[in-house]
C-alpha cells in the first residue's frame, strides 16, 4: 500500500471534521474522494499533508509512519498536494511559482521545469509575468506543474475541475489520466462525480467526516440509489 | 549654499531613520506584525556600543578589553557585542510573541496581542537600561571623531555621509535577496500566504527567525551608526528615532523596502528643514502633519500596495 489512513479523526474545537475514516490508496492507482460541501474531503487531504493535527488515528504513507513528520518532510518523500482554489502566488512571476514547487528538493534540475513549459505551453509563454495575469485554466495548469516540481508519488487534488469551463475539464482529466500512466498515484477530491468516477478506480463517499461508501468507481457510478442520495445527481 | 547644506544635514539625518524604518517595514511585511520593540532593539544596540568603549560594563571588562584587544580595534569588538545583543533580544521576542502566538492559536497575525506584548518587550529593556545605567545621557567616545569632507563647499560628516551610503547598501542587498535567491522566495511566499507556502514545503516555523534576526540586525547598525554619529546616547532614543522611522514609513508606502528608504529620507530632510525654517520647538508638527495628510489624500502611502500585508516585495 501507498498510503494507508487508520481511524483518523480530525476536529476544530468542537466541530468533527473527520470520524474514524480509514482510506487506502496502492501504488499507481487513482482513488477518488465524493461528497457534498462540508464532508470534510478537504480536511482529509490537509491532515495528510500534516497541515492540520488529527486529534486521533494513524497515517502511513509508503511504509512509513508519518504522524510526526512536519509538512516539508512529507513533501521531500513524495507528498504534494494542488489545493482547492490553487493558491497561486500571485507577488510572484509564473516562473517563481515553479521554482516554488520545487522548493524542498535538491535534485531538480533546469530539464525537469523545462518538461512542465513543454507540457503546458501557455506557462512558457508567460514565464516572468506576474502570476496574477493568468486565467483559471492557466491557473490549474501552475497549481499542477507546481506540485509535479515536487517530484511527487501521490499527488493530491481538491476540486481541481472547478470553475473550469467543460471544454478545459476533459482536459484536466485526461492530463490526469496521462500523469497516472506514466506512474503518478493520486488522490483526487472532486464535485464533478461523473468525471471523478470515470478515471478512478475506487471511490470514498464522505458525509459529515465519515466514510459512507467505498467500492470501485464503477460500482459506485452505477449505483442509482447512490447518485441520487449522495451525489445530487 | 545653507539651504543645500541643510538638505545634506536632512538626508544623514535619514540614514539613521532607513535602517530603522526597513526593519519595521519588514516584520509588517512578511509577518503583517507592527514590532514595537524594534526602539528598544535600537537603543540596547546603542548602549552596548557606548558601554563597551566607554566604560559601562564596568573596570574588569575594560581592563580585559585593554589587555586583550589593540586601541584601535575597540570599536569592532563595541559593534560586534551591539549587533549580537540585539539579534539575541530580536530572537527573544520572536520566541515569545510571534512563536507562542502561531503554536498557540495556529496564527500569530490576526491578534492584537503579540503588539501588545511587544509593547512590553520595549518598556521592559528600557527599563532594565536604566536600571544599570540610569537615565542621563551618556557621550560615546567614537573612534571616528568629527572628522568632515569639503565638497564644493558643502560640508559632509564622514560618519554620517558613511552611515547613510552603508545604510543604503544594506537595503540593496537585502533586496537582491528577497528578489532573487530561494530563500527570498521563500520569504516572500510567506509574506503573502504562509499557509501557501508551508504546503509548498517551505520550513515556515524555521525561516521566521530570520526576519527577526535580520530585523536586529538592520535596529543594530542603526544604534551604532546613531551612537557614532551623534556621540549622545540614553535609555530613550529608540523611542525618539522609532516614532520619526513609523513615520516614515508610513510615508513610503507599508511593507515597501524601497518606501521605507524614500520615506526615511523624506522624515530626515523635514526634520532638518523645519528646524532651519521655523526653529526646533515645532519640529514634530510637519513630519507627523504630513503624514497625516498623505494617510488622508493616499492610506497606502507613496509606494505601498492597496492591500496591506499582501505581497509587497
Amino acid at each position: 500500500m501507498l498510503l494507508e489512513i487508520d481511524s483518523l479523526d480530525v476536529r476544530y474545537g468542537r466541530n468533527h471534521a473527520l470520524q474514524n475514516l480509514s482510506l487506502q490508496i496502492d501504488h499507481g492507482e487513482i482513488v477518488t474522494v465524493l461528497g457534498a460541501n462540508g464532508a470534510g474531503k478537504s480536511s482529509l487531504l490537509k491532515a495528510i499533508l500534516g497541515m492540520v493535527k488529527p486529534a486521533a488515528g494513524q497515517i502511513r504513507f509508503d511504509g512509513a509512519d508519518v504522524d510526526r513528520w512536519t509538512v516539508p518532510k512529507r513533501v521531500r518523500n513524495g507528498l504534494a498536494l494542488v489545493p482547492e482554489g490553487r493558491q497561486i502566488l500571485t507577488s510572484l512571476t509564473v516562473h517563481e511559482n515553479l521554482l516554488m514547487g520545487a522548493y524542498p528538493r535538491r535534485d531538480v534540475r533546469a530539464a525537469d521545469i523545462d518538461a512542465i513549459y513543454q507540457r503546458f505551453s501557455n506557462l512558457a509563454a508567460r514565464r516572468d509575468m506576474s502570476a496574477s495575469v493568468l486565467s483559471g485554466g492557466e491557473q490549474q495548469m501552475l497549481a499542477i506543474g507546481r506540485a509535479l516540481l515536487s517530484k511527487p508519488v501521490l499527488m493530491m487534488l481538491d476540486e481541481p475541475s472547478l470553475g473550469l469551463s467543460p471544454l478545459l475539464v476533459q482536459e484536466l482529466f485526461s492530463l490526469l489520466q496521462q500523469l497516472n500512466t506514466d506512474g503518478l498515484s493520486l488522490l483526487l477530491v472532486e464535485q464533478n462525480t461523473n468525471m471523478a468516477l470515470k478515471v478512478a478506480s475506487r471511490g470514498y463517499i464522505l458525509e459529515l467526516g465519515r466514510v459512507v461508501l467505498q467500492g470501485p468507481a464503477v460500482a459506485l457510478a452505477a449505483d442509482e440509489q447512490l447518485q441520487s442520495a449522495y451525489l445530487g445527481e | 549654499m545653507l539651504l543645500l547644506q541643510q538638505i545634506v544635514n536632512g538626508l544623514m539625518l535619514g540614514g539613521v531613520y532607513v535602517m530603522v524604518a526597513v526593519a519595521f517595514t519588514l516584520t509588517i511585511g512578511m509577518l503583517n506584525f507592527l514590532n514595537f520593540t524594534i526602539p528598544a532593539l535600537f537603543m540596547l544596540a546603542a548602549m552596548f556600543f557606548w558601554a563597551t568603549l566607554g566604560g559601562g560594563f564596568g573596570s574588569g571588562f575594560t581592563n580585559l578589553l585593554n589587555h586583550w584587544v589593540p586601541q584601535s580595534m575597540h570599536w569592532v569588538v563595541a559593534a560586534g557585542l551591539a549587533l549580537l545583543v540585539a539579534i539575541l533580544a530580536s530572537l527573544l521576542i520572536e520566541r515569545f510573541t510571534y512563536r507562542y502566538m502561531k503554536t498557540r492559536f495556529g496564527d500569530a497575525t490576526e491578534h492584537a496581542i503579540p503588539l501588545v506584548s511587544s509593547l512590553g518587550f520595549l518598556i521592559m529593556f528600557e527599563h532594565l537600561v536604566i536600571m544599570t545605567w540610569g537615565t542621563d545621557p551618556l557621550s560615546v567616545n567614537s573612534p571616528f571623531g568629527t572628522a568632515t569632507i569639503k565638497v564644493g563647499g558643502l560640508l559632509f560628516g564622514v560618519p554620517q555621509l558613511l552611515s547613510l551610503v552603508f545604510s543604503i547598501a544594506i537595503v540593496w542587498v537585502l533586496h537582491i535577496m528577497l528578489m532573487h535567491t530561494k530563500t527570498g522566495r521563500a520569504l516572500r511566499s510567506i509574506a503573502e500566504n504562509p499557509d501557501t507556502a508551508l504546503m509548498l514545503g517551505v520550513d515556515v516555523q524555521r525561516i521566521v527567525p530570520l526576519v527577526y534576526v535580520v530585523t536586529g540586525g538592520l535596529c543594530a547598525i542603526a544604534g551604532i551608526l546613531f551612537a557614532i554619529n551623534y556621540r549622545t546616547v540614553g535609555p530613550y532614543i529608540g523611542d525618539q528615532v522609532a516614532t520619526v522611522a513609523i513615520a516614515g514609513m508610513v510615508l513610503g508606502g507599508l511593507g515597501n523596502i524601497w518606501g521605507a528608504i524614500v520615506g526615511g529620507l523624506i522624515v530626515g530632510l523635514l526634520e532638518v528643514l523645519s528646524t532651519y525654517w521655523f526653529g526646533a520647538d515645532i519640529v514634530k508638527v510637519p513630519v507627523w502633519g504630513l503624514l497625516l495628510l498623505v494617510l488622508i489624500v493616499r492610506p497606502s502611502g507613496l509606494f505601498g500596495h492597496a492591500t496591506i500585508g499582501k505581497g509587497k516585495f
